[in-house]
């Protein structure tokens, strides 16, 4: 009798190792299965809401300070409705997202061709690179205070700290990506006699679309978190004034709905971009 | 030769940028000074808060204030989080554990913490550890757990068919091969420790360079400002150079040329 | 003391749900000090077999014992060297040689001497504080053979040792492991494509089958190598030369070729 027709009686009382290694000191990673790893993490997770919940309900840390889950949620869905900080969450998180995608779009415009065109022109390169290592240091939060002296507190001053998160990436791979670009199919285009700014704008624009598209990613993570700090510190309206608000006003269960709401407008927004990343690669014939 | 080429280019640069500043301020006025402090203003700023005070203290005592917590934060995240990265990419069962507890904390930006840690703590020194710890914790777990994750499965068997204890496996093995990662995410980890920190300091702080910040920006002192900027992009370039200099002694066998 | 035995291994990989058989039935014993080379077409489960007497695999069916035991777990008297190297980069060419006697708790003094003795037999002497990256891929194989040699296994595996190495190279070490064998011989499981390797290294070399991997045919070659002197010739060209090598190399070859030709693709 064939093995392959003993395996099927005996693998299933058999499974796949029989022995088990007890020598070694060192045993090898162990490999788990779909629904071990939904069990462990179901475990997991219920754990961490069991401790908080525990912590909140049995007045361990005070209420006040630690509401439950639950009261997390609820909050949630009452803020939808009710205005906290003089608007309801769901207007407060689009007054925010207007200002995120105002300043991620202004880096993007200007962060990109300007990669492009320091990856082409040397002394463009040469002198952008150094203002731009020097400026690299300060971290965006800190444009704070001359943004809100140069645009105020309204929509310009927190654009602009969206800008100085956002720009960088923008700028490194659009760069990145220009510098890369294969020589050969830039000799190609120079042969037939093609135009600096053509070689740019149609050779070195698409070669790096998807080094670029990465950058966009990075770029719109930071630029959402620079949003909610500047928010934090300069502002009248958009979820990280409605935390501030919250928080002088002691009301943890507000703040932790912010904190959920500016999670899930996060993840939102690269799962976005990350399907249009994965998008323009399979167009590009990268993986 | 091209890189004398662009560290002239580089100055030549800088100092352009510097003449255009004086020009633009100083000399014709054509930046009211209210916007954006003259080099003068710049230095009088800097020495007043060098030989006096500002903002309760003087510009190096806010500098330390700052490097302290800094410091601290990150190396309370990294002295947790790295081990806690290779774990998750050794144990196949802590990683299943941890994970899911992981994707649902992760979307929430480090500074969206801070009000919550302001609530927690007070103004005070712990809620900015608290918030810098978050920051730099990601990154530092991430990584290594990536680390460990790349390491060859061959180099692991190996590991086993030479009867390598566990701890020794950990020191010699394990750590080794992980610690180029480890080290990319100490990199991020110490920069988001930088930004956190700064903005923790601006939300609400005693003492600080972000404290410095925030009070030039009420007293309307652009001098200041500038000042305050300046001092944390150094301390932030410095303390990323240390790093740099700690990674590079660590991972000599990359370096070496054959 | 130490041999190697596969009684009716079988063997089933699962891939994405699938069973794959790929050894079904295999016997082969390996003696104390005896060296076995196996053949076979690629994909037919020769390195499955040695990582099963490595202690990294294990069987679906039948045992795998090494010195009359079933084997449980790799452990340092079972030396693999590695298709590809598996060197630990950070460790010096030294490091990487002594980190097995370490493990061992062999005295620093005694250590120290084993791993020069070892970097002396594979010519790596004025490389000891090198790492792998800095070395050549015929050195870096050495080092992993040395690895090996240093621990004085009972038992040696090695899987294409010589595969990633340049001709002469190759040459080099398939004379040296010949002059080793013969000076202290171990009990050897050894994988190769070539079958001028396994003929001119082996006491006997087993052909398998294609996938699903048995042994189709074990050839003598110890038997005739003595009886043909072939130990007097120096130089490995020398034997491949004699009738004797040439008559046994053909025959591997044409069982090998029907097992080729009998691939369903
Ligand atoms: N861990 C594994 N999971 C699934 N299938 C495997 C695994 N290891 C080996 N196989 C399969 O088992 C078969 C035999 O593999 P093995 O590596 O032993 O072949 P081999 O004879 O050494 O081949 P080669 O001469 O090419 O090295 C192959 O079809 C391979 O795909
Ligand atoms: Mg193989």
């Amino acid at each position: 009798m064939s093995l392959a027709m003993q395996t099927k009686i005996n693998l299933s009382e058999m499974s796949a190792d029989r022995a088990q290694p007890q020598r070694s000191a060192v045993t090898p990673p162990i490999r788990l299965t779909r629904s071990e790893r939904m069990r462990l993490g179901t475990i997991g997770l219920i754990g961490f809401i069991g401790i908080w919940s525990l912590l909140s309900l049995t007045g361990l840390v005070p209420r006040q300070f630690l509401p439950a889950p639950h009261e997390v949620l609820i909050r949630f869905i009452e803020l939808l409705g009710t205005p906290f900080a003089g608007a309801t969450l769901v207007e407060h998180l689009a007054s925010s997202f207007m200002r995120f995608a105002y300043g991620f779009l202004l880096a993007a415009m200007i962060g990109i061709p300007l990669g492009l065109l320091m990856g082409w022109y040397r002394w463009l390169d040469d002198v952008i690179t150094p203002i731009f290592d020097m400026l690299r240091f300060i971290a965006p939060i800190a444009w704070v205070p001359f943004a809100a002296l140069w645009f105020g507190t309204g929509i310009g001053g927190p654009i602009m700290i969206i800008f100085a998160g956002a720009f960088p990436p923008c700028l490194i791979n659009a760069y990145r990506g220009a510098r890369f670009v294969n020589r050969n199919v830039i000799e190609a285009a120079q042969m037939l006699g093609t135009s600096n700014l053509r070689i740019v704008t149609e050779v070195l624009l698409p070669a790096s679309i998807p080094s670029i598209v990465a950058g966009l990613r990075v770029s719109a993570g930071l630029a959402w978190q620079s949003l909610i700090g500047a928010e934090l510190i300069v502002a009248s309206a958009g979820v990280g004034f409605m935390m501030v608000q919250a928080q002088a006003g002691v009301a943890t269960a507000t703040v932790m709905t912010c904190m959920l709401a500016i999670g899930l407008v996060g993840l939102l927004i690269d799962v976005a971009l990350r399907q249009i990343e994965t998008a323009i690669r399979r167009r590009h014939g990268q993986s | 030769m091209t890189n004398n080429r662009r560290l002239i280019v580089g100055f030549a640069t800088l100092a352009v940028i510097a003449a255009i500043w004086y020009v633009m301020t100083e000399a014709t006025g054509w930046i009211s000074p209210g916007r954006f402090p003259t080099p003068l203003d710049t230095w009088d700023a800097l020495s007043q808060v060098t030989f006096g005070e500002y903002a309760n203290g003087a510009l190096y005592e806010h500098a330390f204030h700052s490097v302290k917590l800094v410091l601290l934060g990150f190396m309370v995240a990294a002295g947790i989080g790295v081990p806690l990265g290779l774990l998750m990419g050794w144990n196949s069962k802590a990683e299943a554990l941890i994970n899911p507890i992981f994707l649902l904390i992760r979307p929430i930006p480090p500074l969206a913490w801070i009000p919550l840690a302001i609530l927690w703590l007070g103004l005070g020194d712990a809620a900015k550890v608290m918030v810098i710890w978050f920051a730099a914790f990601v990154p530092s777990v991430v990584n290594s757990y990536t680390g460990v994750k790349a390491i060859d499965p061959a180099v692991i068997e190996a590991v086993r068919m030479l009867g390598t204890p566990r701890w020794r496996f950990i020191r010699e093995v394990m750590i080794p091969a992980a610690l180029p990662m480890i080290f990319t995410g100490l990199r991020l980890s110490l920069q988001a420790s930088w930004t956190t920190l700064v903005a923790a300091e601006l939300v609400g702080a005693l003492y600080g360079l972000g404290r410095v910040l925030n009070v030039a920006q009420q007293d309307i002192y652009p001098g200041m400002i500038l000042v305050g900027m300046i001092s944390v992009a150094i301390l932030g370039w410095a303390t990323t150079m240390i790093l740099g200099q700690v990674e590079q002694r660590s991972l000599r066998w990359m370096q070496v040329r054959g | 003391m130490a041999s190697i035995e596969f009684s009716s291994v079988g063997k089933v990989f699962n891939r994405a749900g699938i069973d794959f058989v790929t050894l079904d039935g295999v016997d082969l014993s390996v003696a104390e000090k005896e060296f076995v080379a196996i053949v076979g077409p690629s994909g037919c489960g020769k390195t499955t077999c040695l990582r099963m007497a490595a202690g990294f695999e294990f069987p679906t069916l039948g045992t795998v014992k090494v010195n009359y035991r079933d084997v449980t777990a790799p452990g340092p008297d079972r030396a693999v060297v590695f298709q590809q190297f598996a060197l630990f980069p950070w460790k010096t060419v030294a490091q990487n040689i002594e980190l097995g006697l370490r493990n061992k708790g062999v005295p620093k003094v005694e250590r120290q001497e084993r791993v020069k003795n070892a970097i002396a037999l594979m010519s790596l002497q004025g490389y000891e504080s090198a790492y792998p990256h800095q070395l050549s891929g015929g050195m870096q194989q050495r080092v992993a053979i040395a690895r090996a040699y240093v621990l004085e296994p009972e038992v040696l595996l090695m899987d294409e040792p010589f595969g990633a190495l340049d001709a002469q190279t190759r040459v080099s070490m398939q004379e040296e492991l010949v002059r080793l064998a013969r000076v202290n011989p171990r009990t050897v499981l050894f994988i190769t494509h070539a079958v001028e390797e396994a003929v001119y290294l082996a006491d006997r070399v087993a052909i398998m089958t294609k996938r699903p991997g048995r042994i189709k045919e074990i050839i003598d070659i110890k038997s005739v190598r003595l009886a043909e002197k072939w130990d007097e010739h120096e130089r490995i060209e020398d034997v491949m030369d004699l009738e004797s090598f040439v008559h046994l190399r053909t025959h591997i070859w044409r069982s090998l070729r029907e097992e080729k030709g009998s691939q369903v693709h």
